[in-house]
């Protein structure tokens, strides 16, 4: 039986694997590891993947390192539940606290393209005031940037992934069109839809990271509705279809299957590369620069599983604030029975949204925003949520499932605040590489409460306003932030406004962990943006010579600068 | 009404050959039909005890089972996830072995035989008794009930039902989709390769 | 015979009904040297016919598909699909027809296909504007096609304007009461615009992702622009040039088809995909309705030219 699940590294041998070409493989440039390159980059996912890309194009030496495989979607993604729980890190950590979080498919990837290859495509900007939202909203903590400096990286991340936008979006300030028209909205969508305009509410098509129309060689969105678990036909958008191949172009390398267990340091405080496995060996890259792009819970891990003698709570971590403000979003959602056939396995699973909680202040007793989406929960996934959380089983669990082609849903994307208290920790026990696991403790706090409750009440009003019966909600978590926050205060954040470490000035953050808050808006494009944002700051500071990049490279780029000036 | 067939005619299988169906989704559905797992971690006693719970938790009727408690055992002897462990918690294995002895204890204890011999009824009112946490074994001190049935049993038994072509045709999903996806979206608007109710025209 | 089944009978006899027509059309073609004896109205007739038989063609397998897409969900759906078979066919037989008197079927065929296409139009319209989001670019994209109905509405014109101008004695040409050359030209004029506008909606919802979706709002634009000015003129200045753009527009139609079964073969699973790729688009009877327009325009500069 053919191998669909690859158990050996692909990339290598200077060839990567041609995801969009089914066998197909392209030429990769491969790097000592007895020399530094500029960045070693863990993780290449919507952070590493996309600072892969751009620093390679600027002129970089990089290699990208990632623990999971290098799938080949078209030949390799089955359209099984089961099966592709491979996409998924499944390696245990432990979960506490009031509100333990749900981990593996629900928000950890491991592959190559990080969680974007299983990820829901959902493509929506932050409210410009959440990027202060200490000083303009009165809550939680400022971000180090402006939004406006944002807007700018949303349009480049919106265009480098043809998202498939309306053509007018209800909310935000003026913005350029989307690059690829919005998709037609599947009947899950219209019931939204139909709820919004009963409440007087606007609502919108989803942007979406899966394309309308043909791109290079990747065809439209067929609608299969298996987003979740794997994209067969590469419409989707995700960092394997895209950044990385723009990586690998740029003259970048990607190991795969290669697992970066801890960071190395010198004497005089800097980084000097990572320790690695990969093919059950344990080696070394040399680098002048680390990027730490593993997601919230895998980043912060391996920064305190670099801890040393001379960084002995682990490195940046002087403060205490690494692992700290972990942040999820709240996922609450409400269930209904539709009189007409919704079939919501046809299509992404969220195709339209209101962000009308997000813009709108009044009537709230509580800090922060949410948005709600439209849902299409597969067989499993579906029959787990009757069963697992409502509770039923035998014949009341088959009478509920009859009614699977008539059901409808709303669930949001709620934020949350971030507090001390929940964090990510090493527990005691090990993995397979003798690495101490991740614990993640996590507890919804009032103003968390008041948010899901007011949330749970808008979509129920929403669903009896299109008259569904059988109406019930369930609660869950989505997405991960907050545990290497930037900030402008090293006492208080473990990176600068530039992701570049505090304690360690060649060691950077680059991806969601960088978020201090999170916002009523999925992360994936706010990630992307944020590393396309580090990635030009990188470019100015080797010019400048404030970083440590050879001095070919830095007059280089002076000269480049230069230039323009 | 679970009796009633409720897409009558409608099978995912049938569609294996059509292009709703790649090669790996081929692959991974022949392999889970024609060759199922041999039990191989629950042990002889526990095994009844789990057939029974799966003929509860999912009523098949007829020939064509889904095997599901091979499925289970399956999960525990490859040690296959979920990615996550509260911190409390015993292993998934050790939490079905500690479900398994406290099911049965609390069955001979109310009912006075073990939970395999119960009449289906019986095991029904004891597995209502586990999923309320009204039990009065002492194995339960071990594992809490709404946990494990909720958590664990519902969660792993109904997994394995529903990622079997006779749980997408009792369903009416729409099965595989590679490279054929669905054209019609709309409101009561179905593909000609979509599950059609019973008493609808094609 | 299961739905797809059915499905694949429906396109490969739309298929065979299609290369047949073209066939007969081509056969009888105005490469052909005139021959002096046909009056300028009978000739320009057969062209309004042809034209008309193109738009119906088109029409025919538009509507079947996109009505079959639709499940024929209203009964009112099958009309559009008689009505331009039933005018493909009165149309192909007036092509052939060298009588130089209006046909009083074929005619009323005509104008009963164009009305068949106002109520289509009204029924476009109202499916646009009840969906969630009323009259929204969505909505236009996505909802039923508003420049659909417009062909068969076309078609009826170039279908009656024929039996009209075949049917007004020479040297006086007449359409609806109206000097016909000055009509004709503002009729295809306006066809060509409105035809335009729906291969506009539909590329930007394409987000012209190839670079020859602009040919469809360049080059028939043009034409339309042409024919208005040779309409509005006592003669026409730029006859010649005209009708190269208008022959270079008919042939677009065409080009337009085959980019449209590159376009369907580029989808997911390609032609093997058929039943799902020939319904998801873009639809491949669309772009001939520029060959029917042009066919009409030179109609158009041939009575003009008469005087």
């Amino acid at each position: 039986m053919p191998d669909i699940v690859p158990s050996q590294p692909r990339g290598r041998d200077h060839r990567a694997p041609d995801v969009l070409r089914p066998g197909a493989w392209v030429p990769m440039r491969q790097y000592p590891e007895d020399e530094e390159v500029d960045f070693a980059i863990v993780g290449t996912g919507a952070g590493g993947g996309t600072l892969a890309a751009k620093l390679a194009e600027y002129g970089f030496s990089v290699v990208a390192f990632d623990a999971g495989p290098w799938f080949r979607p078209l030949e390799e993604f089955a359209s099984d539940e089961l099966e592709q729980e491979k996409l998924i890190w499944t390696d245990n950590r432990i979960v506490d606290g009031a509100n333990p979080v749900e981990l593996g498919h629900n928000n950890s990837g491991k592959a190559v393209g990080g969680s974007t290859v299983h990820f829901m495509m959902v493509s929506l900007r932050f409210r410009p005031e959440w990027f202060k939202s200490r000083s303009q909203l009165g809550y939680a903590v400022d971000w180090p940037v402006d939004w406006r400096e944002m807007w700018r990286y949303y349009d480049e991340v919106e265009d480098a992934l043809k998202i498939s936008g309306p053509v007018n979006y209800p909310w935000g300030p003026p913005r350029r069109r989307y690059p690829y028209r919005a998709h037609e909205v599947n009947a899950a969508g219209l019931v939204l839809a139909q709820g919004c305009e009963k409440l007087g509410i606007k609502w919108s098509p989803t942007p979406l990271a899966t394309i309308s129309a043909p791109r290079g060689l990747s065809p439209p969105c067929v609608y299969r509705g298996f987003c979740g678990f794997g994209c067969s036909t590469n419409a989707k958008q995700s960092a394997l279809v895209v950044w990385i191949p723009r990586a690998l172009r740029a003259g970048a390398e990607i190991r795969d299957l290669a697992m970066v267990g801890r960071i190395e340091t010198n004497r005089y405080g800097r980084v000097t590369g990572v320790h690695y496995q990969r093919e059950r060996e344990w080696r070394f890259q040399k680098a002048r620069n680390v990027v730490v792009a593993g997601y919230a819970i895998e980043s912060p891990r391996l920064l305190l599983n670099s801890a040393n003698a001379q960084f002995p709570d682990g490195l940046a971590n002087s403060n205490g604030v690494v692992g700290k403000y972990f942040l999820v979003q709240s996922n609450d959602a409400v269930w209904g029975v539709m009189d007409k056939e919704i079939r919501w396995y046809k299509g992404p699973p969220s195709m339209a949204v209101t962000e009308h909680w997000n813009y709108t202040d009044d009537g709230k007793d509580f800090f922060g925003g949410y948005a709600y989406m439209s849902q299409g929960p597969l067989a499993i996934e579906w029959a787990r949520s009757l069963a697992s959380v409502r509770g039923l089983w035998g014949k009341a669990l088959k009478d509920a499932m009859s009614q699977y082609i008539y059901q409808a849903g709303l669930k949001i994307c709620g934020e949350v605040l971030p507090r001390e208290a929940n964090r990510v920790e090493l527990a005691d026990q090990k993995d397979e590489y003798g690495l101490p696991i991740a614990k993640v403790t996590f507890s919804y706090c009032e103003n968390d409460q008041k948010l899901r409750h007011h949330a749970v009440r808008e979509m129920r009003r929403a669903m009896e306003a299109v008259n569904a019966k059988d109406i019930w909600d369930s609660e869950s978590t989505a997405h991960l932030g907050g545990t290497c926050r930037m900030g402008d205060d090293p006492g208080t954040s473990v990176v600068n406004a530039d992701g570049r470490s505090w304690e360690v000035p060649n060691l950077w953050v680059c991806d969601g962990s960088l978020m201090p808050t999170v916002g009523g808006v999925n992360p994936s494009l706010t990630i992307q943006a944020m590393s396309c944002r580090i990635a030009d700051r990188i470019k100015a500071m080797a010019a400048r010579g404030e970083l440590n990049a050879p001095a070919a490279l830095r007059s280089r780029t002076a000269h480049a600068v230069g230039a323009e000036i | 009404m679970s009796d009633r067939v409720r897409f009558p005619g409608y099978s995912t299988l049938a569609k294996r050959n059509t292009s709703s169906w790649n090669e790996a989704t081929r692959l991974v559905v022949d392999k889970r039909l024609y060759q199922p797992p041999a039990r191989c971690f629950f042990t002889e006693d526990e095994w009844p005890i789990l057939l029974a719970i799966c003929d509860r938790i999912i009523p098949q009727e007829g020939s064509d089972r889904v095997p599901i408690a091979n499925f289970v055992d399956q999960k525990m002897a490859e040690n296959l996830g979920d990615g996550y462990q509260q911190a409390d918690q015993p292993s998934m294995q050790e939490m079905w072995r500690r479900g398994l002895r406290a099911i049965n204890q609390e069955a001979k204890l109310r009912f006075g035989e073990t939970f395999a011999d119960l009449p289906g009824g019986r095991q029904d009112d004891v597995l209502h008794m586990v999923q309320r946490g009204d039990v009065r074994a002492p194995a339960w001190k071990e594992i809490p009930p709404e946990e494990f049935f909720k958590g664990r049993l519902l969660h792993d038994v109904v997994t394995f039902y529903y990622a079997h072509p006779r749980g997408w045709d009792e369903m009416g999903f729409g099965g595989p989709a590679s490279p054929r996806g669905y054209v019609r979206m709309g409101f009561d608007r179905y593909d000609p390769w979509d599950a059609v109710p019973a008493g609808q025209d094609r | 015979m299961s739905d797809d089944t059915k499905g694949g009978v429906v396109l490969a006899t739309l298929g065979i009904i299609s290369v047949g027509v073209l066939t007969v059309l081509a056969r009888r073609s105005s490469l052909r040297p005139a021959v002096q004896s046909i009056p300028t109205g009978t000739r320009a007739a057969r062209r309004l016919n042809k034209s008309s038989a193109l738009l119906s063609l088109s029409v025919l397998a538009d509507s079947s598909v996109e009505h079959y897409r639709g499940m024929f969900f209203n009964k009112a759906m099958f009309l559009p699909v008689i009505a331009s078979a039933a005018n493909l066919a009165s149309s192909l037989h007036g092509a052939h027809d060298e009588t130089p008197q209006g046909h009083r079927l074929r005619h009323a065929i005509a104008a009963i296909s164009g009305a068949i296409g106002v109520i289509g139009g009204g029924f476009h319209l109202y499916n646009v504007t009840k969906r969630e989001g009323g009259f929204s670019w969505q909505n236009l994209f996505y909802s039923a096609p508003l420049g659909a109905p417009y062909a068969l509405i076309l078609a009826g014109i170039m279908g009656t304007a024929a039996e009209h101008v075949r049917d007004s004695s020479e040297g006086r040409l007449r359409l609806f009461g109206l000097p016909a050359g000055p009509t004709l030209a503002a009729l295809t004029s306006g066809g060509l615009a409105g035809t335009v506008g729906e291969a506009a909606l539909l590329h930007f919802r394409g987000a012209f992702h190839d670079p020859f979706m602009f040919l469809p709002v360049t080059v028939p634009p043009v034409a339309a622009g042409l024919v208005a000015k040779a309409g509005a003129e006592r003669t026409p200045v730029w006859g010649s040039f005209t009708r190269a753009w208008l022959w270079l527009t008919a042939i677009l139609g065409f080009a337009g088809a085959g980019f449209h079964i590159y376009g369907v073969g580029r989808n997911m699973g390609g032609w093997r995909n058929w039943s799902q790729n020939v319904l998801a688009g873009p639809p491949i009877p669309a772009p001939p309705s520029f060959t029917g327009l042009a066919l009409a325009g030179l109609a158009a500069l041939d009575l003009l030219e008469a005087k």
